[in-house]
């Protein structure tokens, strides 16, 4: 499966880019899409822990089944206000 | 419970929010928070705040929030304004505003939305113009 991946806030400036594609094996779940950015920016692998992580507009967990086509954000602790 | 959730790059004109205001005879609360910008961040001295949302997840998580308030105290409404892009020292940034019939509600409204909003909803700040470190470490 083919999922894109966007960054936001300053994992763009670690990156270098604001999205990625990232190709999948079937069954693949969020937590192993973070595996393989890491593996992609390695630069994010000490925020792992601390990484916000949605799918859509809604946050998920390690264990959420991806599908074809979903689009993944990864982004630092939020801000607002 | 009404709401109304705006994500401006504009300055925030109160006096237009607070004209538009709308509270039915059995309201005896209205409360408005501001959140302004402080000229440190850090440790140190800024002179603007940049902000960036993902705007559709900030709106989707927002409404999220208001359902929890709709169930969990009588509110008439709520209404959120945050400022996007760049916002100057001493302007306001956040907005927020909740009318319900007492004033108890309404500031545990505010504290829960606010509290909430800075775990869930995806709104990050950059500190424009850092010049200094405003205040020695302690030793």
């Amino acid at each position: 499966m083919t999922v894109t991946v966007l960054f936001w806030s300053y994992f763009k400036d670690h990156t270098q880019c604001a999205s990625t594609s990232l190709e999948l094996p079937d069954g693949a779940t969020l937590g192993d899409a973070h595996s393989a950015v890491i593996a992609q920016f390695p630069v994010l692998g000490d925020m792992r822990h601390s990484t916000l992580k949605a799918v859509g507009v809604d946050y998920q967990s390690e264990e959420f089944p991806l599908n074809d086509g979903d689009e993944i954000s990864l982004f630092p602790p939020v801000q607002g206000g | 419970m009404k709401t109304q959730l705006t994500l401006t790059p504009d300055p925030i004109d109160e006096l237009a929010l607070v004209a538009e205001r709308e509270m039915s005879d059995g309201m005896g609360a209205a409360l408005v928070f501001h959140g302004v910008v402080r000229a440190e961040e850090d440790e140190a001295t800024i002179t603007a705040i940049d902000y960036e949302a993902f705007d559709d997840m900030a709106c989707h998580q927002f409404e999220l929030i208001f359902e929890e308030i709709d169930r969990q105290w009588p509110i008439e409404s709520v209404r959120v304004v945050h400022r996007l892009g760049v916002v100057p020292v001493n302007e306001p940034s956040l907005w927020v505003e909740i009318i319900a019939p007492h004033r108890v509600e309404t500031f545990e409204a505010c504290q829960f939305l606010i509290n909430t909003m800075k775990e869930r909803v995806p709104i990050w700040k950059r500190p424009v113009g850092e010049t200094s470190s405003s205040s020695p470490k302690a030793v």
